[in-house]
Formats: structure tokens, C-alpha cells, sequence
């Protein structure tokens, strides 16, 4: 009898082509412990291995072909606008309708890139220190009994929809920033030249201070993680030369926790970059490029939330649908890069239990 | 020295201090939010709000009293879209990550666990964008349906689903597998019964969360679902859905459709906080039963 | 052959393989009650009657399901009836807009679309063969805000001025013409608009290109346009909030929505010199005196325009809301426009034009004057089926 998927080399991860020994309880075995099995050639695999595998495959293959079924519709139904504009279009800054008046049409992404780029700058800025913050109050500093109610309560704010921060935005954030916060900005900080025109309430800052809320959650779970994962030998041999313990954070934890950190934060660019609905219902929804932090923009989720339907011609449509296209690539790019600096740092211990 | 002891000590605690104000402004939005829908949608809620149709558009005015109505047919549109998501997701995104965790030599292992990783960051109106293009050149009679939000969501659950069931696999051990083999069981029952049973925790985990990401989308149902003011029709024809509603009455004119998708937010949080609770005990219970405590 | 057991705690996975099978088949046993659910409550909640028993006899053959998108301006009209008609169940409408009503139907994506402004050349070359037919008419009115001013007088030509950004000041020499009493104030007019694609924001926009060459020159008329100055807000509930809470804004909602959220808004000057503040009669006269020389159903109906009718009492923005449906039903709507629901079709075109009218003044709207009724009951006779006409299985009209 052949002992196999024991040794070392050939068994490991090689799929199911060994042929079994017969088992105790295998019914098929019978009394005098001499299967039918046995006279199977060997490397040959059984019928239900075989279906077992085919559909593991096909389960497999399906996610691939999503992916790439999405980059390619995407990408056919934009090819009008990929055929009129070529590369121009990616540094267009105009976005005119046809009209009665003028049927002159040019459609360009820069409004929303910048658009994008702008509210999930807004939110990196202010939610980072937000997230950090709270990731490294609550796995160094915060006392045992709250570290678990701390770290539930910011989760809990990854588990309100995104239509609830948009409605809540409009009913809270939206007329708070348009009586309080945004005058005093013209105010007092005008002079930067930021924060020009009407003040209306909702726009590019507005709805940046939502994302960032949103994104807290993402980052700092993440980072807790990552700080939860320090080797308590670090912290201790920092406290024992006499460190503080904000000293101990920066010199034991950060430095140990740095990538995953900075994958958390990539993480969350992400997440922010395609956000859509909290977005819609607060930018303002004007197709130019913003003026100032105060003005009403549009990101290119919330362009495709408004536009897709609203038929302005085919080459309208295509252009929205290659805006969305361009979404794509920037956020699959982000989250490349956020899964590969995030494996780097558990990319030893994921060789281990793999094999 | 005393006094730059002093000073960092200081610095220390200040920071401390700052990391905690961190918290604390962190968690001012979540208790405003919630305090919000309890107060808008608090006074609405009751059983006939949760099993009656929407009312008539009204906002209350001297000689005009304007009907409570409910919201019916958008949890039961939920369940019924998020369940049908959720048939397509699960078996897709389980067999994906059997595929990359227990054949993983193979490049294609590989690729479906980056493929997977890099899809959760997908744009959740990217998926309905996708589904709405496709069913437009397919069949137009079905891009609005139950049937087209369903595959809507499922692109968004399957990469979770099969992202975290990878990793669970993953987290049983070796021997587990060469002691079943060993034993003569053949790879497809140690795969399932020995293998996902011992990962089951990790499984369902990521399996309500992939549900409870879906349960509060609205992005990719604005071009696939349609929204509607009945109850569930058939696969074929639209429904409503909590989020879609919100989105829907939430910049209404009308005073008692705002408060209406106020009591749908409320709704809407408690059954994602109540499935996310719910299945953390479950799930904490099967892992100390299977460690045999 | 044989290796030691794995000492490892899960080894009672394999113990307890009973347990684990149980538990795939709870998993599968809850998506199938989810599907069994569903099946089971398909239909429970059918749309009830809030206006009361349906007047009339017209009733759709059993099982007709019709979905219907665009115009948010009809949208309380068409809400009323898809409640009344046929038990409620029969039509589904979402108001999405008129442009995405006519994205929509010319996709085949709903089986008909409502729109307050009807297509132009290039979307009737995109969708061929979609019939416009009125079944409603509304108003739009000028609002906004400005703290201890009452009611406010405009014209067409200060509108146009207001909007083009020519006046910038709330007591600019124009507006104290009109309004001598007023005291308005020095403050610099906030302008607001329509940021979706919209029905209002066209038949707005249609008036001021008729008051204004200016206006008709640089900017047009449309459901989109590239407004001079201000700021969009997202359907009539944005425009109304952000008029309502900011101080010297100036917007345009429909009249249904005006008078259905008691917002105040000011009257406009008609062609004969008369200030008047819309209401549901002075729109139905509007309707009335423009005699208007109807298209064929299947024509071009850009320019048809209730706008600045002739008589004395007349509110001049004042406009048709119109339906678009195929001329051939077969096909129009993938693969689910069987003769039932073709049936059901008409037969809903038929009651909403004749016997839905009676709802129409409650609800702030303007019942369609008798040489429109008629025009369109030969326009839906026109709709045919696998080549067979599709009449109206109600007989005459109710």
C-alpha cells in the first residue's frame, strides 16, 4: 500500500490527485479491508474529486471574469466618448450640455477629478489624525475596561449606511456649516484666497467633513489592529529605559506599525474615493471646477448618480460612463497598492500557514 | 534633569489627552446621527409602520392631517433582494475561495486572492453601473427588477465573501488536512466537512458582513432597482429596498415622507447593529463549542 | 500507513460531523425560506385606496403590471392614480425626472415615461416611434425669501434679468417699479436653479427664452441648461429648502408643490398687463385660451407651448405634462410587453386622460380642456399590438 499525503514535498497543496488508501470508513471497503479503489491506477482522481474541483474552478473563474467584465462594458460603452476626446479627455476642464440654444457639447473630467480628489483630500486630512488618534488612544492608552466599548464604538460608525450620513448631512451638517461654520471661514481665514464665493451650505468641504467621518472607522480599525500586533516585548523594553508613554507609542509601536498604517490610510483613500451616496446629497452637484473650498462641485460618483440617465445624447452618456471608467481604474489602483503594502507586513506569516 | 522629565511627562500626558479627544470628536457624529433618527423617526415607529405601504406625499397643515403610513414593502424588499444577493454571492464567493485556499500552487489561486482583495474596494455604483449597462443590451424589461439589484449587490458581496473565507481556510491547519486524507477521505469531503466546518466561524463572519454591507447600499440600486411603492411582485419587476427609500423620500417635499425615511434610517441601523451583535454571540458561541469548552 | 490522529483541539471537528452538516443545512434551509418568502408575500402589500373606490368602470385584465418613470412634477398625479386605478396594482411610477424618464423609455427600460418637456429632434431620432401625449398640465411659480416683504410682483423680462445675472440687487430700479409698496431690501440676489434634469427647470426656462432674446440667445431652453449665475439645487425639495432657509434667494417650483407645501411665491405678468398669482383656475384658462394646435401624436412637440396665453386672467407659466409611450407595443418593452400588459396599457392611457381628470384640481393640477381629451383618445387608438390595433377595452370613455 502506498503512503501518500504524508510526505513533505508532494503533498502539500497538490489537489486531490492521491489516491486514497482505503479508509476504515469508507462503506465500500468491506470486511476483507481490500477496496476496489486499490486497483485504480494510481494518479488517477476519482469522479466526485474531479466535480468537486470543476466547480471550485468555476467559482474561481467567475470572479475573474467579473472583474474583467466590468473593466470591459465599462469600457465599450465609452468608446464614443474615448473616440471623439482620446487622452484629451482626461484633462478637459469643461463639461457643457447641448441645449436648445447651443448644441455645442464638450465634455471633459478634470471638474471631477479634482472633485474627487478634493473631498477625499479633505477627508484624509481631517479624518487621519481623527482615526490615528483614536487608533492609538485606544490600543495604548486607553484602560482595559473601556479598550473593548472604545473600539465597538468607532466600528460603529462603519455600521450606518451611507444614505443615512447623506440625509443626516443635509438635515445637520449642511445647515450648520451654511450659519456658523462656513461665514467664519470667510471670516477669518479668507485671507488664504480658499474660501471665496456664496456660501450655500453644501459643496466640496461639506462633504469632505462626511467622508471623513466615514473613513474613520476603516483607518482606525485597521491601525488598531496593526498596533495590537506590536510585540508587547517592544513596549516593555521602551518602558523600562524610562520612556513615557506617549514616548513608548512613538518609539516601540509606530514605527513597527508604520506600513500597516500607512496601507490603513491607503485603505481608506480608497473607501473615500468612491463614496457615493453621502457625497451626492451634499456636494451641490455643479459640473465646473470648485473655486474655492466653499463651492459646489461634483466628484465623478456622484456625476454618474445625476447624469447616467438624465440624456443629454449619446456622447454625453458615453462620457459619463468613461468618467466612471476612470473611477474604476483610480480606485483599483489605490486598493493594488493599499493590498500590497498590507501583505507586505503580514506577508511572512501568510507564507507560513498557507504551506 | 528633573525638569525634562517634567516636560516629556508632560508632553505625554498631553498627548494622551489629544488621543482621547480624538475618541471623543470621533463619536460626536455617531451619537448625533443616531440621536437624529430617533428624533425625526422615533415618534413614527411602531408595528403598523413597520408592515403598512407608504402614505400619500403630505406635509401637515392647518384642515390637513397627513397619514402615518409604514414601510412595508422596503423591508420586504431588503430581505428579499439582500436574501437572493446573498444565494448568489455565497456559493460563488465559497467556491473562489476554496478554489485559492486549497489548490493554492496554482497561479490562478493566486490571482483569485489579489483579484479578490482588490475588488472589495470596487465602487458600489461601479456594480450598479455594471449590472444596468449589461441588462440594457441583454434584456431592458428586467434592468429594473428584484432580480437586477440582486446581481447589483452579489458584485459587491462576492469579493467579501470570498476575501474573508479565504482567509479562514486558510487558518486551518495542515495537518487537519494530510490526517483526513491520510485517512482515506476523499479532497472534496475533507474540503467541506472537515476543512470550512473547522473555518465555519470565520465563514459566517464574513458572510454577515458581506450582508450587512449590502443590507445598507444604495448606490448600486439606483439603476437596478427602480423602487416601488408595493410590495414584492415577482423577480422580474422592481421592488423597494430601506436604502433606495431613504434616498427616495429623503429630499421630499412632502413633511411626512422625510419623517418616513427617518423611521426607515432608524429601522435600517437597528437591523444592522442587531444582525452584527446577534452573530458576533452565535458565532463566539460555535468557536468555544468546537474548541470544546 | 497510518499517522498518529492530530492532537490539535479541532480533531473533534471530525467528531462532530454531524453538528457541522447541520449547520450547511440550516444555511441553505434560511436562502430557501428567503426565496419561499418571497414567493409567498408577492403582492401583500398592495397599494391601498386612500381616494376611496375608483369612479368609473375601467378595470386592466388581471395580472397587468406597468412601470412608468420621469417627471417629478406629475408625480402626485400619477401617485393618485396608480392607487385608484385597477386596485392599486396594476402601475408602478417613479419619479425620476423628465430627463431620466426619457432615458428610460427610450432604452426600453419602463414601459412608458412622463416628461414635462417633450423630445427634442435628436432624442425623436434616438427613440423612433414614441407618441407624446398630454395628461396633465401645471404651472410653475417664482419663489423666495426676504424677510418682512410680502407679496412680490415680476415679469418676464426681470425674471429673464434676475437669472441672466444683469440684476444683481433685490432693490434694483426694475423691481421697485413693479412693486412700489415693497420695501426691498440692498442686498445682492441669490439666485437658485434646478440641478437635476428637469421638467420645471424647461418649462422655466421656455418662458424666459420667450421674454428675453437674450436669454433665448445665450442660453435656451431645456431640462439642462448652462445657467449664467447662481446656484443648483437638487430637485423642488432643494430648491424649496435652501430658498426657505436662506435670506434674499430667489427659485421656481411647480405650482402643485407651492400650494401643496404652503410656500409663498409671486405673481407674474401676463401678455395682457395683468399680475397674476397662479392658481389652479388661472392655469386651467391658460390651458384654455392658448388654442393650441396640437401635433400629431407621433409629430414633433417642441414647440408646443401653453406659455403667455391671450386671456386677461391667464397665468402665463403655464405648461402641458406629457406621456410617452411606443406606437407599437410589441418589443416595447423587452420581453415582458405581452398583449396583457399592452392591454392594461391603454386601458390606464384611456382612464388617466378621461376619468383621472376628476382628480386633478384636488391635487392642484389643471384637468385637460376637451379638444386635448379628444386628441388624445385618437392618439392612444392609434397604439398597436402585433400589428392588431389595441382598443379600449372599457368601451367609451367614463
Amino acid at each position: 500500500m502506498r503512503c501518500v499525503g504524508l510526505t513533505a514535498g508532494r503533498s502539500r497543496g497538490s489537489g486531490g490527485g492521491d489516491s486514497p488508501i482505503p479508509a476504515v470508513t469508507d462503506s465500500e471497503a468491506g470486511t476483507t479491508g481490500t477496496a476496489p479503489s486499490l486497483r485504480r491506477s494510481p494518479g488517477r482522481r476519482p469522479i466526485p474529486d474531479l466535480l468537486f474541483f470543476g466547480l471550485v474552478t468555476l467559482g474561481a473563474v467567475v470572479l475573474l471574469v467579473l472583474i474583467f467584465s466590468i473593466v470591459i462594458i465599462l469600457a465599450s460603452q465609452s468608446e464614443l466618448s474615448f473616440r471623439t476626446y482620446g487622452l484629451g479627455y482626461l484633462v478637459g476642464t469643461r463639461w457643457i450640455v447641448p441645449t436648445s440654444a447651443s448644441p455645442f457639447q464638450v465634455y471633459g473630467a478634470v471638474p471631477f477629478i479634482v472633485g474627487t480628489l478634493l473631498t477625499s483630500g479633505i477627508a484624509l486630512l481631517l479624518g487621519l489624525p481623527l482615526a490615528l488618534g483614536s487608533a492609538i488612544f485606544v490600543a495604548t492608552q486607553a484602560p482595559n475596561f473601556l479598550r473593548g466599548t472604545l473600539g465597538t464604538a468607532v466600528e460603529l460608525l462603519a455600521a450606518i449606511p451611507s444614505v443615512v450620513y447623506g440625509f443626516w448631512g443635509i438635515y445637520v451638517v449642511v445647515p450648520l456649516m451654511r450659519t456658523t461654520v462656513d461665514p467664519a471661514l470667510k471670516q477669518y481665514l479668507g485671507w488664504t484666497g480658499a474660501f471665496g464665493g456664496p456660501v450655500t451650505g453644501d459643496g466640496v468641504l461639506t462633504s469632505g467633513i462626511i467622508l471623513a467621518i466615514m473613513i474613520v472607522p476603516t483607518i482606525s480599525a485597521v491601525s488598531r489592529e496593526t498596533l495590537f500586533a506590536v510585540p508587547a516585548s517592544q513596549r516593555e523594553a521602551a518602558l523600562s529605559l524610562g520612556a513615557t508613554s506617549w514616548e513608548t507609542t512613538r518609539i516601540a509601536s509606530l514605527p513597527y506599525a508604520r506600513i500597516g498604517i500607512f496601507g490603513a490610510i491607503v485603505l481608506g483613500l480608497g473607501r473615500a474615493l468612491g463614496e457615493t451616496m453621502a457625497v451626492t446629497m451634499t456636494i451641490g452637484n455643479r459640473d465646473a471646477i470648485p473655486t474655492s473650498l466653499l463651492s459646489q462641485g461634483q466628484t465623478i460618483s456622484s456625476l454618474i448618480a445625476n447624469e447616467l440617465t438624465s440624456n443629454s445624447g449619446p456622447l454625453q452618456y458615453s462620457a459619463v460612463v468613461e468618467a466612471g471608467l476612470i473611477l474604476l481604474l483610480i480606485s483599483l489602483l489605490v486598493n493594488v497598492a493599499a493590498r500590497l503594502l498590507l501583505w507586505r507586513v503580514s506577508g511572512g506569516r501568510r507564507v507560513v500557514l498557507a504551506q | 534633569m528633573s525638569s525634562r522629565l517634567q516636560r516629556r511627562k508632560w508632553w505625554s500626558h498631553l498627548l494622551t489627552v489629544l488621543s482621547g479627544l480624538c475618541v471623543a470628536i470621533v463619536l460626536v457624529p455617531l451619537v448625533s446621527v443616531i440621536y437624529t433618527a430617533a428624533r425625526i423617526g422615533g415618534p413614527a415607529l411602531s408595528l403598523s409602520f413597520l408592515t403598512s405601504n407608504p402614505p400619500e406625499a403630505c406635509t401637515p397643515s392647518p384642515g390637513i392631517t397627513c397619514a402615518v403610513g409604514g414601510i412595508g414593502p422596503a423591508i420586504q424588499g431588503t430581505v428579499i433582494v439582500v436574501g437572493v444577493a446573498a444565494a448568489i454571492a455565497v456559493p460563488i464567493g465559497l467556491a473562489a475561495a476554496i478554489f485559492a485556499a486549497e489548490y493554492p500552487t496554482r497561479w490562478l489561486g493566486r490571482a483569485i486572492s489579489f483579484t479578490a482583495d482588490v475588488l472589495t474596494g470596487l465602487p458600489s455604483i461601479i456594480a450598479g453601473v455594471f449590472i444596468y449597462l449589461l441588462l440594457v443590451i441583454y434584456d431592458p424589461a428586467i434592468v429594473f427588477s428584484v432580480i437586477s439589484g440582486a446581481l447589483a449587490l452579489s458584485v459587491i458581496m462576492i469579493p467579501i465573501v470570498t476575501r474573508t473565507t479565504e482567509l479562514s481556510l486558510r487558518t486551518v491547519p495542515q495537518e487537519l488536512r494530510e490526517a483526513a486524507l491520510a485517512l482515506g477521505i476523499p479532497k472534496w469531503r475533507t474540503t467541506l466537512q472537515i476543512v470550512v466546518a473547522t473555518a465555519l466561524p470565520g465563514v459566517l463572519t464574513g458572510t454577515l458582513l458581506a450582508v450587512m454591507r449590502a443590507a445598507g447600499e444604495a448606490a448600486p440600486l439606483l439603476f437596478t432597482l427602480f423602487g416601488s411603492r408595493l410590495g414584492f411582485e415577482g423577480f422580474n419587476r422592481p421592488a423597494q429596498a430601506l436604502p433606495l427609500l431613504i434616498y427616495n423620500f429623503a429630499e421630499s417635499g412632502a413633511e411626512n415622507w422625510r419623517e418616513l425615511a427617518w423611521g426607515a434610517s432608524l429601522i435600517l441601523i437597528l437591523m444592522i447593529l442587531v444582525t452584527s451583535v446577534l452573530s458576533r454571540l452565535v458565532i463566539a458561541r460555535m468557536v468555544r463549542r468546537m474548541r470544546g469548552s | 500507513m497510518s499517522t498518529p490522529a492530530p492532537t490539535s483541539p479541532p480533531s473533534d471537528a471530525i467528531v462532530r460531523q454531524k453538528s457541522r452538516t447541520g449547520v450547511y443545512v440550516a444555511v441553505a434551509i434560511v436562502i430557501v425560506l428567503v426565496l419561499v418568502v418571497a414567493g409567498f408575500s408577492a403582492g401583500w402589500f398592495k397599494g391601498s385606496s386612500p381616494g376611496g373606490g375608483s369612479p368609473g368602470v375601467c378595470q386592466p385584465p388581471s395580472g397587468t403590471y406597468i412601470e412608468g418613470a420621469g417627471s417629478s412634477l406629475v408625480f402626485p398625479l400619477m401617485y393618485q392614480w396608480e392607487t385608484v386605478y385597477g386596485g392599486g396594482t396594476a402601475v408602478n411610477y417613479a419619479s425620476v425626472g423628465s430627463s431620466s424618464g426619457i432615458t428610460d423609455i427610450s432604452a426600453k427600460t419602463v414601459a412608458y415615461g412622463a416628461s414635462d418637456a417633450p423630445l427634442d429632434a435628436a432624442q425623436r431620432q434616438t427613440a423612433t416611434g414614441l407618441l407624446t401625449i398630454p395628461e396633465s398640465a401645471g404651472g410653475v411659480v417664482p419663489i423666495y425669501n426676504l424677510p418682512g416683504v410680502g407679496a412680490l410682483d415680476f415679469n418676464g423680462t426681470v425674471l429673464a434679468n434676475i437669472y441672466l445675472g444683469t440684476i444683481t440687487q433685490w432693490n434694483d430700479p426694475a423691481l421697485v417699479a413693479l412693486n412700489p409698496k415693497a420695501s426691498l431690501p440692498d442686498q445682492p440676489i441669490q439666485v437658485v436653479w434646478r440641478s437635476d434634469g428637469s421638467g420645471t427647470s424647461f418649462i422655466w426656462t421656455s418662458y424666459l427664452s420667450l421674454e428675453s432674446p437674450t436669454w433665448a440667445q445665450n442660453v435656451g431652453k431645456g431640462t439642462e441648461v448652462n445657467w449664467p449665475v447662481g446656484t443648483g439645487q437638487a430637485k423642488n425639495a432643494g430648491v424649496s429648502a435652501y430658498v426657505g432657509e436662506t435670506p434674499y434667494t430667489i427659485g421656481y417650483v411647480d405650482l402643485n408643490y407651492a400650494l401643496t407645501d404652503a410656500i409663498q411665491y409671486g405673481s407674474v405678468e401676463n401678455p395682457s398687463g395683468t399680475f397674476v398669482l397662479a392658481n389652479v383656475t388661472n392655469t386651467a384658462t391658460a390651458l384654455t385660451d392658448a388654442h393650441l394646435t396640437l401635433p400629431t401624436a407621433g409629430g414633433d412637440w417642441y414647440n408646443v407651448s401653453a406659455l403667455n396665453s391671450p386671456g386677461s386672467g391667464d397665468y402665463p407659466i403655464t405648461s402641458l405634462t406629457y406621456v410617452l409611450v411606443y406606437q407599437n407595443l410589441s418589443g416595447a418593452y423587452g420581453s415582458s410587453m405581452g398583449m396583457t400588459d399592452a392591454q392594461g396599457l391603454v386601458d390606464f392611457l384611456y382612464w388617466a386622460v378621461t376619468t383621472g381628470q376628476s382628480y386633478s384640481t384636488q391635487l392642484f393640477y389643471v384637468p385637460l380642456p376637451a379638444y386635448i381629451v379628444t386628441a388624445d383618445e385618437a392618439s392612444i387608438g392609434s397604439i398597436t399590438y402585433n400589428g392588431a390595433s389595441v382598443p379600449n377595452s372599457c368601451g367609451a370613455s367614463v
